[in-house]
């Protein structure tokens, strides 16, 4: 074996994006054993949601909780409040969050996707995935009026309308994104000099991924085929709006970009359905009654799934209200795809985990 | 949801029977405050279709140390280990840090007395 | 050789960012910025102020009895809460401008200038419901005196 080295990752680094740190345990370059630290960003957003603000208020704070799947964490506790307050929202509304939901989807798809192949030293393809992930953070803006705090879904409904001006706009920019796609697709599937630090690096099983509890395109790239919007259909209509289950066999990088790449695809497709299906109904239902009972919510963000759980005592403030972000379930898993890797494949490894630390630390 | 009740004794053995790495879904373990008491609870998922959320809950004394289930999940260490330093509850072989800074004020989803 | 061709071509080609300060960037039409207010069209029931999740709307109060509205733009987190809360909103006592929001001074800071705003709008608002109370129950006191005062035809002394 060698002489062993620990080499420390993090918690700055120039490949990572968010404050994480690996201690890596190497021998000839070969990555033997990993442990990870993630917890340098805890703020505290559980016991502020349980004590500052009233409970149509947590809609916004749990909005911070992340930049990339704000909306989903508004959405999921939203529908986690709706359940203890115990209305349903109009049909109008669900569709409209889907339809934000998904173009958040895009937009983190491709965020992630650039990421890894910066990493992977592609500077070119970064700046290229980023270029045309900026149409999508316009459409987003003009749907929610901002381009990261969406502030869209609220307790009862969705703050705004869908003008269909920027109907309009959406589908145009689809149209004019599909033949990008295709591009996309072709450098990240074709690229000889990615597929050097992409295929066959940083492989997780499908039986490691059942074991660990793995979630999102992470687990979805093994081959297992585990999506919350495949299981609840009576809060939000997926499968309504053209949803399908993508899935890879092989469990690396590789197959991780493909699912990004194919279920942004995926997402397009129940955009313009949303669109051309939407609904005519009021946005908002009010109610005045007060949170009682306890409720949890499944939601599929961007990088898996998303879990809620709260507690109401029939005030305006929630007694106790539990955030599981993707990530949190898929530390472990994160620790174990690194064995028998090259210490030059982590950052590649890292940035295709999709890792968002400051979910998980809350 | 499904809630299943159990008691602190008994609750690695029942999770034991029911959970299946390939059936079920370990979603997260979580803590209530009650009080006098603490509600412990652990969330799994179905990987079925409808994706049914079972809930097993057991009630303990804020002093009493909880089974950890690691042996059953391997993947459980992140959420116990939260749940030990945020809740100040104690934890089999969990060791504290792993969330709070030892400086920082302990336990701090804890009601206030 | 199809690469080196394309290399050749994108020399040609026009670049694909913006030259930033002088030419405009994508600002959605119905953009989230800064809060209006019309102080006609308020009838002070500070809705606005309990539902703002950040805080930053808050009335202070004159012993006359008088409320004034401070929003500070830095604390604002644009969500218009306080234009779904408003009653009057269809009047035009709260509105989106539309406007994105400038950096914020020393004095909008929350742990100096607007600290110091919301303690003292609190603390005029408690003196001022205190005083209300007070004045409240003279009048009850004299009421009184003057209902008892009135058996003895005496009334009007007081």
């Amino acid at each position: 074996m060698g002489k062993q080295y620990e080499i420390p990752v993090g918690a700055q680094h120039i490949s990572l994006l968010e404050p994480l740190h690996f201690k890596f345990t190497t021998g000839n370059e070969k990555i033997i054993d990993t442990a990870a630290s993630v917890y340098y960003v805890h703020r505290g957003i559980e016991k502020a949601c349980c004590t500052k603000f009233k409970f149509r208020q947590v809609s916004f704070v749990v909005g911070r909780v992340c930049g990339l799947c704000s909306i989903s964490h508004t959405t999921a506790y939203s529908q986690v409040a709706e359940k203890l307050v115990k209305i349903e929202i109009p049909r109008r509304a669900k569709y409209l969050r889907m339809l934000v939901i998904e173009l958040d989807r895009i937009h983190s798809h491709l965020l992630c996707l650039s990421h890894v192949a910066e990493n992977s030293g592609f500077e070119a393809l970064f700046m290229k995935t980023m270029q045309y992930r900026e149409a999508f953070m316009e459409m987003l803006e003009a749907v929610c009026g901002n381009r990261v705090q969406f502030d869209y879904s609220i307790v009862g409904g969705v703050s705004r309308d869908l003008k269909p001006e920027t109907a309009r706009m959406i589908l145009t920019g689809l149209k004019k994104f599909r033949p990008q796609l295709q591009e996309l697709f072709h450098i990240y599937q074709n690229n000889w000099t990615l597929s050097l630090k992409n295929k066959g690096t940083g492989v997780i099983t499908r039986k490691d991924a059942l074991r660990l509890n793995v979630v999102g395109p992470f687990a979805r790239a093994t081959g297992l085929e585990t999506d919350v919007r495949s299981q609840t259909e009576d809060l939000l209509p997926w499968k309504e709006a053209g949803f399908r289950i993508i899935t890879e066999q092989t469990g690396d990088v590789y197959a991780r970009n493909m699912v990004r790449l194919r279920e942004v695809e995926n997402s397009m497709e129940m955009i313009s359905n949303v669109i051309d299906g939407l609904p005519e109904s009021p946005i908002i239902q009010e109610t005045k009654s007060f949170p009682d009972g306890e409720a949890v919510v499944r939601l599929e963000a961007p990088r898996g799934e998303l879990f809620y759980y709260a507690k109401g005592n029939k005030t305006q403030v929630l007694e106790r209200l539990k955030i599981k972000a993707p990530t949190f379930s898929n530390i472990s898993a994160m620790v174990e795809g690194f064995r028998n890797n090259e210490y030059g494949s982590v950052p590649a490894i890292i940035a295709s985990y999709d890792p968002c630390l400051s979910c998980t630390a809350r | 949801m499904k809630r299943i009740e159990t008691t602190i004794g008994t609750v690695k053995k029942d999770i034991g029977n029911f959970y299946q790495f390939d059936k079920q879904h370990f979603i997260v373990m979580n803590a209530v405050d009650l009080g006098e008491k603490l509600e412990i609870q652990w969330f799994f998922s179905d990987y079925n279709s409808t994706g049914e959320v079972t809930a097993y809950c057991a009630q303990v004394n804020p002093g009493d140390e909880i089974p950890s289930l690691k042996s059953i999940i391997p993947s459980a260490w992140v959420a116990e280990a939260e749940l030990a330093d945020l809740m100040d509850i104690k934890i089999e072989d969990t060791a504290r840090g792993f969330v709070l800074e030892p400086d920082s004020e302990p336990a701090p989803l804890r009601k206030k007395k | 050789m199809s690469t080196f061709l394309k290399t050749i071509g994108n020399l040609f080609k026009p670049p694909v960012t913006k030259r930033y300060p002088f030419e405009k960037t994508f600002l959605a039409e119905n953009y989230r910025g800064m809060i209006g207010f019309n102080e006609e069209a308020c009838i002070w029931c500070r809705r606005c102020e309990m539902a703002c999740p950040p805080g930053a709307i808050v009335f202070s109060q004159a012993m006359d009895g008088k409320q004034t509205y401070h929003y500070n733009r830095a604390v604002c987190i644009f969500c218009e809460e306080c234009i779904r809360s408003c009653p009057k909103a269809e009047a035009g006592a709260l509105y989106q401008t539309g406007v994105p929001a400038p950096c914020a001074l020393k004095e909008e800071n929350i742990n100096n200038g607007w600290a110091d705003i919301c303690s003292e709008a609190v603390r005029g608002r408690e003196a001022y419901s205190a005083e209300k109370k007070r004045l409240a129950a003279q009048k009850a006191v004299v009421k009184e005196a003057t209902g008892n005062q009135a058996d003895e035809s005496t009334a009007g002394k007081i």
